[in-house]
């Protein structure tokens, strides 16, 4: 009786969150958040610190439970059947600590095991993945001895170990140096080629840009806005753009730049350096260097300071904070 | 494609028994069944006291610090079991996997029966070996006394897994699970009596039964109240033990399974 009167989950779709809240005692970490992420995509989930993505994360793989809404994987309600709606992804939360009485090659055979995975294919499997993060070495040496970068590596291979269709990743490359950040975002970029689908929260704009083909940003437990890095890149009203030029510009050059349209702060940076934040998107960055070239400033170069990416994470993170 | 609820119950206790070994509390445990051998059968001729000359009342000796063995079990072997899954963040790891929660708590308490079984079957084989040795004789009550202090054990392990549930510390549970055992199951079985209420269903007084086995009330009333403590009758005893054993592991299942890995 009660399924009939129930909402019916109608798309399959990897992620399929229907306004999902949570709220421990007066505190909101999560409002209503609606989200869905198609199959063989990668979704960057940004904002900043608390801004409740590791909430998102924890519900989708069942460790909390939403104050209402339902999150579902692969049209698989996570609470009313978690092991199905489980069984076909692969999740690095936080940075999870391992019994530090097993070794890498015993973690993943127990995660094999629950998974149902034969033994021949849990060794075959491990040998590929801990060899993919680079744990090759230390897969029979015992998990206390490992610094939090190793255990990172370690929770990545656990998570692609059972080849997932879909892969939650919280922060994934938290822990790792410049070299292992960009390893396990090679990894996750041949994920994605081979058409499995990756929901990852990321502090790191650079990353997300690189990895994923459509951001979602929250901030204080909503949705700010929701997009393709490439429309959201190129949708960024306001950037910052650094132009140096052959001579240092005089104040009556600042002063000019600063009245032209579009431009809504000039700052000298020194060394024949200024900082200029442009408004009106690529189009208006073009006119304002048109307009240096007309009143014959030799601009040498002209690049953005930080991805459009990054200027339009600021200016909505700055203008929720102000709500 | 996700194995049966029994497999995963069957991994899971694999794993923790390989936790207990490797963490070497098990070995800890081993030493002292061994301290505690060593000293029942060196000690008295060492200070030239006769042993017991029938095994019942051989072993009794042994039976009477059996009920200690077993509470310092449930400290080492179950009390710790789900809060650490939090407090460690090994929960991180475990929880996202295709595993319902009650599958985890099964394993785990599986794993802490059948490990506090060993050491209690070790020592009560020491026991009876010794018993073998210098009387020359077994009887099935030391046998009896056995099966009652791992009626007594399982009981201690579910209220061990009930506290584990309940509480945020590691630390916290050991100790809690310790002196409940020690000191406040024995006060209010000590106390009651006063107050002329059978203290039946206290598991410590209960527990009177390992000992009262192997001879009666005469040789030990049990750790709750000495020669003067009240021991219900057998039948009583492995009741209490089981309705403990199954209140604190039905109750352990339904607080693990609601609370949230949120730190």
């Amino acid at each position: 009786m009660q399924a009939a009167i129930e909402r019916p989950i109608t798309t399959d779709v990897p992620v399929h969150l229907e306004g999902i809240g949570k709220e421990y005692g007066h505190f909101t970490a999560l409002k209503s958040l609606e989200l869905t992420v198609a199959e063989g995509t990668a979704l960057g989930f940004l904002g900043p610190n608390g801004a409740g993505k590791s909430t998102t994360i924890k519900i989708m793989t069942n460790l909390i439970r939403p104050s209402r809404g339902r999150a579902s994987l692969f049209g698989i309600d996570v609470r009313r059947e978690p092991t199905r709606a489980l069984a076909r992804i692969g999740a690095v939360i936080e940075t999870p600590e391992f019994y530090g009485y097993l070794s890498p090659f015993e973690t993943l055979a127990y995660a094999g095991r629950l998974r149902g995975m034969s033994p021949k294919e849990i060794r075959n499997r491990s040998e590929v993945i801990l060899k993919e993060v680079k744990l090759t070495e230390w897969a029979d040496r015992r998990i206390q001895e490992f610094s939090k970068g190793m255990k990172q590596r370690l929770a990545i291979a656990q998570a692609l170990l059972h080849e997932p269709d879909l892969l939650i990743l919280d922060e994934p490359t938290s822990g790792l140096d410049p070299r292992g950040m960009a390893e396990v975002r090679e990894v996750i970029k041949s994920l994605k080629g081979q058409g499995r689908t990756v929901f990852m929260s990321s502090h790191l704009l650079g990353e997300v840009q690189e990895v994923c083909d459509d951001v979602a940003l929250l901030n204080h437990g909503e949705l700010l806005v929701r997009g393709s890095v490439r429309e959201l890149s190129r949708g960024a009203d306001t950037s910052t753009i650094q132009a140096t030029f052959l001579r240092p510009a005089t104040p009556q050059d600042l002063e000019a730049l600063a009245s032209l349209p579009g431009v809504e702060e000039v700052k000298d940076s020194g060394d024949s350096t200024v900082d200029l934040r442009i408004s009106g998107g690529e189009e208006g960055q073009a006119r304002v260097l048109e307009a240096m070239i007309n009143r014959g400033l030799k601009v040498t170069t002209y690049r953005p300071l930080g991805s459009s990416l990054e200027q339009l994470y600021l200016d909505r993170i700055q203008e929720s904070d102000r709500l | 494609m996700t194995p049966s609820p029994f497999a995963q119950v069957v991994t899971v206790a694999r794993y923790e028994i390989r936790k207990y070994i490797r963490g070497r509390r098990l070995l800890g445990m081993v030493i002292l069944v061994g301290l505690i051998v060593g000293l029942f059968v060196g000690l008295p001729p060492a200070l030239g006291i006769k042993y017991a000359s029938t095994p019942d009342a051989f072993v009794s000796t042994f039976a009477t610090f059996s009920g200690l063995l077993v509470v310092l079990g449930g400290v080492l072997f179950a009390s710790d079991a789900l809060v650490s899954e939090h407090e460690k963040r090994t929960g991180y790891f475990l929880f996202p996997n295709p595993v319902r929660r009650e599958i985890l708590v099964l394993g785990k308490i599986a794993a802490s029966v059948i490990v506090c079984a060993a050491v209690l079957s070790l020592y009560y084989g020491a026991a009876a070996i010794a018993a073998l040795a210098v009387t020359h004789s077994l009887t099935w009550d030391v046998g009896l006394s056995y099966v009652y202090a791992l009626a007594y054990m399982i009981a201690v392990v579910g209220i061990a897994y009930l506290i584990s549930a309940l509480l945020k510390s590691t630390v916290a549970a050991a100790v809690l699970t310790f002196f409940l055992f020690t000191l406040i199951f024995s006060i209010v079985g000590g106390i009651l009596p006063l107050a002329k209420v059978e203290p039946w269903f206290i598991p410590t007084s209960a527990s009177g039964i390992i000992a009262n086995a192997l001879g009666g009330p005469a040789i030990r009333g049990g750790p709750g109240g000495g020669d003067l403590g009240f021991v219900p009758d057998p039948v009583t005893s492995v009741l209490v033990f089981a309705a403990y054993a199954i209140a604190g592991g039905i109750l352990s299942i339904l607080l693990f399974r609601r609370r949230e890995l949120s730190s």
